[in-house]
């Protein structure tokens, strides 16, 4: 195991430790930024130069040899991976400057020594060419990860909450134990590399499905998805903003590095076709349950987890639909489908860091994150208003920004797989799963952003909500960058991770010049020339109506109440009432409990009523539950054997003794 | 020159479907009814008057009418008439055309949310459900063509007439039966919805507007026009497409969209609202429905 891992992680550990309290996050932005910069410089060196970059290699503590290495896809995830590491960094300096006096001097340390241990070690997964390397790597993720989480420790929730995912973490990490180990005892190597030459050799499916548990379970997939909604909300807002924008994206890159080692066909069956079928049919189920989940949560950071599951869920889409053009050889439809994944999974981390930043924004300045608590928010907090809205139109995929940008090239890889007449059925689905995702996500996020930012304020403490800091706001900058450029500027980005995505789809000459040229170059061109004229034929009209109203008369007067006088806040649409029709219709998708008792109808001057309702996955019951039932069913039948009686015990031991005899004579032991 | 032509038409359609339907509704009445150019004059009206804004709302509200114009505006520019091109056209525009709705879409309800009126908020929630669940009809519409076409950009789609068998031009009359369903749905009209009813509780998108006067209100109209305008030409399209594929005849069969909006408008009344999410399902549902029969008529499969 190469020593730098070592260094990376005990020297900035040594230096958070030592330096005072209120430089703490200064130290941890010095080691992340300075970390950052030179990895964002090897990555962009890979991604012009093409040639992967050998960082070490050399023998292991077991697997054989490890080798460290960037090639253009660790690049990608790499800078992915920096940027978001470096605004989380930043943001936290205002996020945690309330818990200042709170906390004691090394909980800070301990947090800010994780977070950039989070960051070396996501670096060290997508830079690990597999083996020991990876997946010490991806344990110190883990553990990294878990620190941060219990911030808030004093919370039975939290701890709770990131106990389940440590205990979740760990079964996906054996499952990826198990797939390494039986990796290497076949082919005498650990790393990505050695999946073709087993491949080649052994039935791949198995395996595959063994790395799809393990991988799955941190991308947060159906139905392995359930610490997602409930560690977030625990974890502070930059901690969920890193885990959710980037970390959970590790799964991805996991899954990408083995679906793309796999054969067409292993002895005569397909093996490609239904590794994609199963990956797209995943990404359908996991973006649609997601989404639809997400529409009932009335907690902000539990809306925003179960997105996340929506988005990888339209990674998925996008994974699965290349391997079907890759089987089939549709080249469109491979390149498409994989470079729209990759653009999604670049984006995503951009506009949820964002989102999850905007939601930090508004606990630390009201302490709580219930929708229906808000309203009018946009007023007290503008800035953040502005940047919530920026991301929310982003994360609904809608035109001019990046979210459309990535869904495009994933529905027209689509398309071109239903219009060449190859792929229709598979293609079909995705493409109408996807739209069904799309809408949803409008739906859900004009639910998030309407209860919580518009209206009128339904409690005092949004009134009295003050903007959050400079450093707060500084940090939303590097995403709010990403999300206009991609989504005003998507040829060149496109170009990049076109050219990213094209080693993983073998093209054909001809492939390759459709980057470029009419094919599909010039559709992004479109997109780019309808994002640009849509700004501009806005704008316009803005300014044109502005200026008719000059010579009008505009006046200010209550909203329209349609003849009821005396309107209060309270009366506002709720988040719980805009997705009751949902609910009408997906209510078998969720258990639900409420806590008090609604209004009467047969009241006619209601009293005060409180209730609460709480919208539970019923996956998680599976999950956690039943296996908690299980356990508990098979202790209380071993219990049986607990009598108290001591002949019994004596009877127990004789019958034990007796066993090992007969087992000895018959040579079984 | 043809796009010329084309935006022309277009515009004459989308100003003039409301006035048809108004027509066909007040003959199919017995009234004399107002003129065909009526909406029209209302609309202008409405741009010369002044507005009242509630304390309630924010910027947002009133940068939502130029967002919900602009986006229709833009969708309208990617519809081909026949075989006569659109301004914008490039491989996959047919997202950019459901997505560019869905940005108009946002942008009202958000606006509605934004006076803190839970009439309007009730209007925003359902308008953002239907719309979601019609977007899947649009999608499935979209691929039956695409993959009868073999072409994924509209202006490519509609570019000659198809030679089709009888069976493919059923399916071809059935995507023009969807998309007549989608105008309703998109447009707020019978059965899903009723703009004429005087009970703001059961309106969807006209409950969602109420806060909106004067030149914000006519901006919002125009904008739905141009978003019926380009649905009916859509369904126009499809009718004609295996038969005789000319400008000069879509263009006047997308008004007899608007003639079957006013019939079924005179002879039906509004659907009970818990049932429109069921209608809608299925409206979706038989999109799918016909993307998978066409699939199987390509594969030559009989279907007995």
């Amino acid at each position: 195991m190469p020593l730098i891992y070592l260094v990376l992680l005990i020297v900035p550990a040594i230096l958070i430790f030592a330096a005072p309290l209120r430089w703490k996050v200064w130290t941890a932005v010095g080691v992340v930024g300075a970390v950052a910069v030179a990895v964002c410089a090897a990555a962009i060196g890979v991604l012009v130069d093409g040639a992967p970059l050998m960082l070490w290699q050399g023998a292991s503590m077991a697997f054989g040899r490890e080798i460290i290495t960037m090639d253009r896809l660790s690049a990608l995830f790499s800078i992915i991976i920096s940027l978001a590491a470096v605004a989380t960094t930043i943001y936290s300096r205002g996020y945690l400057a309330h818990y200042l006096d709170k906390k004691s001097p090394t909980h800070f340390s301990v947090h800010y020594t994780a977070l950039v241990a989070l960051y070396v070690s996501m670096i060290g997964v997508v830079t690990a060419a597999g083996g020991f390397c990876f997946l010490f790597c991806w344990e110190a993720m883990t553990i990294a990860s878990f620190l941060l989480i219990i911030f808030d420790a004093d919370k039975r929730k939290t701890v709770r909450a990131a106990l389940s995912y440590l205990v979740m973490m760990h079964i996906g990490f054996a499952a990826l134990l198990a797939g390494f180990a039986l990796l290497h005892a076949r082919t005498g190597s650990a790393t990505f590399a050695a999946l073709g030459d087993y491949f080649g050799g052994y039935a791949p499916l198995p395996l595959f499905a063994l790395f799809v548990v393990g991988f799955g379970m941190k991308a947060g997939m159906f139905p392995m998805h359930t610490w997602l909604p409930e560690a977030h909300p625990a974890a502070p807002s930059h901690v969920s903003s890193i885990m959710s924008g980037v970390m959970i994206k590790t799964g991805i890159y996991g899954i990408i590095r083995v679906a793309f080692a796999l054969p067409v066909a292993f002895e005569g069956a397909a093996v490609m076709f239904p590794a994609g079928a199963i990956l797209l049919a995943l990404g359908v189920i996991t973006g649609l349950w997601g989404i639809i989940l997400a529409a009932f949560q009335n907690d902000i950071k539990r809306l925003l987890a179960y997105s996340s599951m929506e988005n990888v869920g339209i990674i998925l889409i996008g994974i699965g639909a290349a391997l079907i053009g890759k089987s089939n050889s549709n080249e469109i439809l491979a390149l498409c489908g994989m470079t729209g994944a990759l653009l999604h999974t670049m984006n995503h981390s951009f506009f949820k860091s964002m989102l999850f930043f905007g939601a930090g924004n508004i606990y630390a300045s009201t302490h709580s994150t219930s929708c229906d608590t808000f309203g009018g928010l946009a007023k007290s907090m503008p800035v953040t208003a502005i940047l919530f809205l920026l991301a929310t139109v982003a994360i609904c995929a809608l035109p001019p920004l990046n979210g459309f940008v990535s869904e495009f090239t994933i529905y027209l890889g689509l398309l071109d797989g239903i219009s060449s007449g190859g792929e229709v059925l598979s293609s079909a689905f995705g493409l109408i799963g996807l739209s069904l995702i799309g809408g949803l996500a409008v739906l859900t996020f004009s639910k998030l952003f309407g209860t919580v930012f518009l209206g009128a304020p339904r409690t005092h403490e949004v009134v009295e909500a003050q903007e959050a800091d400079t450093f707060s706001l500084g940090a939303c900058a590097i995403p709010a960058a990403g999300i206009l450029f991609v989504g005003l500027c998507p040829i060149p980005v496109f170009k990049v991770i076109a050219k990213i995505a094209a080693p993983f789809v073998p093209l054909s000459d001809r492939g390759l010049e459709w980057i470029n040229d009419h094919a599909l170059g010039g559709a992004m061109q479109g997109v780019m020339i309808t994002a640009w004229l849509l700004v501009v034929i806005i704008v316009a009209l803005y300014l044109l109506k502005r200026r008719a109203q000059r010579n009008r008369e505009v006046r200010m007067g209550a909203t329209w109440g349609c003849g009821f006088t005396q309107p209060t806040p309270q009366m506002q649409y709720t988040g719980e009432s805009f997705s009751e029709g949902l609910q009408s219709i997906a209510s078998s998708l969720t258990k639900d409990t409420g806590k008090g008792e609604a209004v009467d109808k047969n009241e006619i001057f209601p009293s005060a009523h409180e209730f609460e309702v709480k919208h539970r996955d019923k996956v998680s019951r599976l999950m956690n539950e039943w296996w908690a039932a299980l356990l508990g069913q098979i202790n209380r039948r071993v219990m049986r054997l607990r009598t108290g009686n001591i002949s019994r015990y004596v009877s127990y031991a004789l019958i034990f003794m007796l066993l090992v005899a007969l087992l000895s004579i018959f040579n079984l032991i | 020159m043809k796009e010329l032509l084309n935006t022309i038409l277009l515009f004459a359609i989308a100003l003039l479907l409301g006035g048809v339907i108004t027509r066909v509704r007040s003959i199919l009445s017995g009234r004399k009814g107002p003129s065909i150019v009526q909406h029209l004059h209302n609309v202008a009206l409405l741009a010369r008057k002044g507005s009242v804004y509630s304390p309630t709302t924010s910027v947002l509200f009133r940068v939502a009418p130029a967002v919900y114009m602009g986006s229709a505006l833009l969708a309208l520019m990617f519809i081909p008439i026949g075989n006569l091109d659109p301004i914008i056209s490039f491989r996959g525009d047919v997202v950019v055309f459901a997505y560019l709705l869905g940005l108009g879409r946002l942008s009202l309800v958000l606006a509605a949310m934004d006076t803190g009126s839970s009439f309007e908020g009730m209007g925003a929630s359902r308008e953002a459900l239907y719309g979601a669940l019609i977007e899947p009809a649009l999608f499935a519409v979209a691929a039956t063509l695409a993959m009868v076409c073999g072409y994924t950009s509209m202006a490519d789609i509609f570019s000659v007439a198809r030679d089709l068998d009888v069976q493919m031009t059923i399916v071809m009359l059935l995507l023009a039966y969807v998309l007549v369903k989608i105008y309703t749905v998109e447009q707020g009209r019978i059965p899903v919805d009723d703009p004429r009813t005087h009970l703001e509780l059961t309106m969807i998108h006209e409950v969602m507007i109420l806060d909106y006067s004067g030149i914000d209100l006519a901006m919002i109209h125009v904008a739905n026009w141009f978003k019926g305008a380009a649905i009916a030409v859509l369904a126009a399209n499809a009718v004609m497409l295996p038969l005789c594929f000319k400008w000069w005849i879509v263009a006047p069969l997308s008004l007899v969209v608007a003639v079957i909006i006013g019939v079924v408008e005179s002879s039906q009344a509004r659907g009970k609202l818990l049932r429109n999410t069921t209608y809608i399902l299925t409206v979706s549902a038989l999109a799918a429905m016909l993307l998978f029969v066409a699939y199987l008529l390509m594969l030559n499969i009989e279907i007995s």
